[in-house]
């Protein structure tokens, strides 16, 4: 802005310098440039006003790209713009804001990225939340103690409604988008630029599948994972059988796979094969393994005792023992 | 390992393997060649099993699911969609619906369906497959309860390649709108209609427009009469398969008919028909003479009527059944020329002595199930001569109050093949008699001792010693203390499948002991 007023005192100089030159064309060049400048002076301030009410602001401790020296106060502002309409499916709950109604804000990455974001100016400790810090500062003295020190601070000038833009020059949610859809909050923000644009480290520890940026939401899976009892040998899962069944007879090769972790196993073919992903049953490569034991020997317990009958013969003669020379054979068919 | 070791199998059966499930039923599908697989009544198997052997054995041609009772709808959806090959299908027995039909219909190739007993099958099922599978030739839609006639009628109108149906025990569901369809099944052989109220006009579409027929099945049909049966015999000169089990208003007439037309008849039933005389089974011996199964159960037979039956030489399976004037003078007959005579029923045959045992242990060798129950005039005797028929594996004789240990140590060294035996009620066979069969009979595999003077001893040394045995009948032992219920059933636990007892018994014996048969997969019933 600073650069647009110099240019335009040298073309005011200029035209003063020169008033019988002075053509149509540059009147309406000098009139336009005016009016800009105009614009650009009102808005600038109207960003600024909310800043100048407030008593501690925080001093964020990163650099940031713009230039311009604002003393508090990091937001960028730019210029309202016209937004066509919004058309997309993921329009914010379906809200209608008029275009032109509401103003853009713009993060930048870091800020969103950084975890705190509220400073003490006592002692520097950063903590992510206002109302955090106000209790931090209790410990400073007992003039914070007050309920006007702990009370939220209250905002006199109503607020103009407010969205959000994605930094991330290419997305949707960045008000330079063609399709721009701005976040509601700024905690819509974080999460979205966390889990569009940045890696993904946490891992579900129980499925060691599903990674997440958001901590919120692998806790949320962590509520739902190894629900779907129904597996596919493609390692997709699913809650209902006929879900699976409609999936597996889409494609070629696809088949139903038994999870490992069954209660009722056989214990008679107990082949004991690769474990795969999940750690179910696929039989796929059935040649290469090698069953241990395919049939277990019937164990002998009370139950098959021929002793405890020995009482029985006591009286009788060895009737029934004599079996080993005798006519009578086991091996008929 | 097995299919490993055979890479190249084609063809399984595992039927009635309970302990077949997914896993194995996994590890069988690793046999892509696989054109064959039979599980009929393997209880574990379920829609998941199914759909791994549907997704990698492409090639099935036949596949047998009867009893499979865990298979839903997804299941059979799936294999329809996988094997295109497929040929022949059972799913009898099994609960699934309409949907599955649909599915089934899709099958172009499939020529055998059988569907007995589908509950839940209505209508809208039978109408899909009325619509679809263009090649059925053999279909059996028998007994599923919530058909009507309007599903069968779809089935006739829209199946015309049938070659082979059974539309059993539909009762009045099966009226003459549907048999009106028979007149275009020009290729059918085979026809049941048991149960079904049929009249003239049944009989004059068949032998009008069925030209082929072969076998038709009419028991417990209502309205068969001499007319319609002789219209039958006469249309139908190359029948073989007639069945009119209690189709009871025959008389000597419609018998003359089947007779003198259908001489190439193998099997007749005409189990309680008791209109019929000498006249009818002259009239048989005379001409039938290709006949092997014969069924004259409460036909009043005697023994000249024998002494004519005794012309049909190939005679395979003879049935008796309560013919109260048969006795050893007409066996005697049988037992000279009928030499293939393997099945012999003489249930409740009050005449028949030792003398007709003797007759019947000299002259037909090859017999493998005899029915003696009831017939109290047997004595010791008459097992002695029974003990000369080295091939009989099946042999009931209920309440033969006249035979004793004797007789059944007789009977156990001379039958080694013995595997099935009903002694109920033969009250004076003592404890010596049940330790020949302990010590003699090791085929025995089914035994119902219910009823009888064995004591502790004897039953014990039975089910210690005979390791086949899998089905025991042991309701009533009066001598048999609970000590011996518990010792003899706890040294055969793990072979037996199924034991009936007094259900008085059950606190008596232990947990451990029951809890070890039901481990194993032993059925207990309780009386």
């Amino acid at each position: 802005m600073e650069e647009k007023i110099h240019q335009l005192q040298e073309l005011v100089r200029l035209t003063a310098a020169k008033p019988q030159a002075l053509i149509q064309q540059h009147q309406q060049l000098v009139t336009a440039d005016l009016t800009s400048i105009i614009i650009q002076l009102i808005s600038t301030a109207g960003s600024l006003l909310p800043s100048v009410n407030h008593p501690a602001a925080p001093i964020p401790n990163l650099s940031f790209a713009n230039g311009v020296n604002v003393p508090d106060n990091t937001n960028m502002v730019s210029k309202v713009e016209d937004h066509s309409d919004h058309l997309d499916d993921d329009v914010d709950e379906g809200e209608n804001l008029p275009p032109g109604s509401y103003e853009i804000l713009q993060l930048e990455k870091e800020e969103i990225l950084a975890p705190h974001t509220h400073f003490c100016l006592i002692c520097g400790k950063g903590f992510k939340r206002d109302a955090n810090l106000r209790m931090h500062m209790r410990g400073h003295g007992d003039e914070y103690k007050t309920p006007a020190a702990l009370a939220k601070p209250h905002k006199e000038t109503p607020k103009l409604v407010k969205r959000y833009s994605c930094p991330y020059v290419g997305c949707k949610r960045n008000k330079n988008h063609k399709k721009f859809q701005p976040l509601k909050t700024i905690l819509c923000v974080k999460n979205h630029y966390k889990r569009s644009h940045c890696d993904k480290s946490y891992t579900c520890s129980r499925c060691n599948t599903k990674k997440f940026s958001v901590i919120a939401d692998l806790k949320t899976h962590e509520k739902h994972c190894g629900r779907d009892r129904w597996l596919c040998s493609c390692g997709t899962t699913f809650s209902r059988k006929d879900k699976l069944f409609g999936h597996i007879s889409l494609f070629q090769g696809h088949t139903p796979a038994i999870p490992f972790d069954e209660p009722n196993q056989s214990n008679t073919a107990n082949t004991d094969t690769n474990v795969q992903g999940f750690g179910f049953f696929d039989f796929s490569s059935c040649g290469s393994g090698e069953p241990s034991a395919c049939f277990s020997p019937f164990p002998r317990n009370l139950f098959e005792e021929s002793d405890s009958l020995s009482f029985l013969l006591s009286g009788s003669a060895n009737y029934m023992w004599k079996n080993g020379g005798e006519s009578s054979s086991k091996d008929l068919q | 390992m097995l299919v490993g070791a055979c890479p190249r199998l084609q063809a399984v059966d595992v039927s009635h393997c309970y302990q077949f499930g997914d896993r194995e039923a996994a590890a069988l599908s690793c046999a892509a060649e696989l054109r064959e697989i039979k599980m009929d009544k393997c209880l574990r198997l379920t829609d998941v099993g199914l759909a791994k052997i549907a997704v990698r054995c492409e090639k099935l041609e036949k596949v047998s699911l009867k009893w499979c009772l865990e298979i839903t709808d997804l299941g059979i959806d799936l294999l329809s969609k996988k094997c295109h090959r497929l040929k022949h299908l059972s799913v009898s027995y099994l609960k699934i619906s309409d949907e599955s039909l649909r599915s089934i219909s899709s099958l172009q190739k499939l020529e055998v369906l059988l569907m007995v007993g589908c509950g839940l099958v209505g209508d809208e099922g039978l109408h899909f497959l009325g619509n679809g599978c263009p090649s059925l030739q053999v279909l059996d839609v028998s007994r599923c309860e919530h058909v009507s006639s309007a599903g069968l009628f779809s089935v006739t109108r829209g199946c015309k390649g049938l070659q082979k149906l059974n539309a059993g025990y539909y009762f009045l569901e099966l009226s003459t709108t549907v048999f009106q369809n028979f007149k275009d099944l020009k290729h059918l052989k085979t026809i049941r209609v048991d149960g079904a109220r049929v009249n003239d006009s049944f009989f004059q579409i068949i032998s009008n427009n069925c030209l082929f027929l072969v076998e038709v099945g009419l028991s417990k049909c209502e309205g068969v009469n001499d007319a319609g049966v002789m219209q039958l015999a006469y249309g139908h000169p190359e029948l073989k398969l007639l069945d009119l089990t209690c189709c009871n208003d025959l008389t000597d007439m419609a018998i003359s008919a089947i007779a003198h037309s259908c001489t190439k008849l193998v099997c007749l039933k005409l189990e309680s028909c008791s209109l019929l005389t000498e006249k009818s089974f002259s009239f048989l011996g005379s001409s039938c003479v290709l006949l092997e199964e014969l069924d004259l159960t409460e036909c009043c037979v005697n023994d000249k009527g024998l002494e004519y039956l005794s012309k049909c030489v190939e005679l395979q399976c003879l049935r008796l059944g309560v013919c109260t004037d048969i006795s050893g003078k007409g066996l005697s007959y049988i037992a000279s020329n009928c030499k293939n005579l393997k099945e012999l029923d003489l249930y409740r045959c009050l005449n028949v002595g030792d003398d007709g045992l003797g007759f019947i242990a000299s002259g037909c060798k090859k017999i493998r199930k005899l029915n003696l129950c009831y017939c109290t005039k047997i004595t010791d005797i008459g097992m002695i001569y029974l003990s000369q028929l080295e091939e009989l594996s099946d042999l009931e004789m209920r309440s033969l109050l006249k035979v004793t240990s004797a007789g059944l140590t007789a009977l156990a060294s001379g039958c080694r093949k013995l595997s099935e035996l009903d002694i109920k009620h033969c009250g004076n066979i003592g404890d010596v008699g049940f330790w020949s069969l302990a010590y003699h009979s090791w085929n025995l595999q089914q035994i119902n001792i219910s009823l009888c003077g064995v004591s502790d001893a004897g039953l014990c040394m039975i089910m210690s010693n005979l390791t086949r045995l899998q089905d025991v009948k042991l309701v009533n032992l009066t001598k048999v203390s609970a000590r011996g219920y518990e010792l003899a059933l706890r040294a055969s636990c793990r072979r037996l499948k199924k034991v009936k007892v007094l259900a008085s018994l059950k606190p008596l014996l232990s947990v451990e002991l029951l809890e070890a048969l039901g481990a194993s997969g032993c059925r207990i019933r309780w009386d």
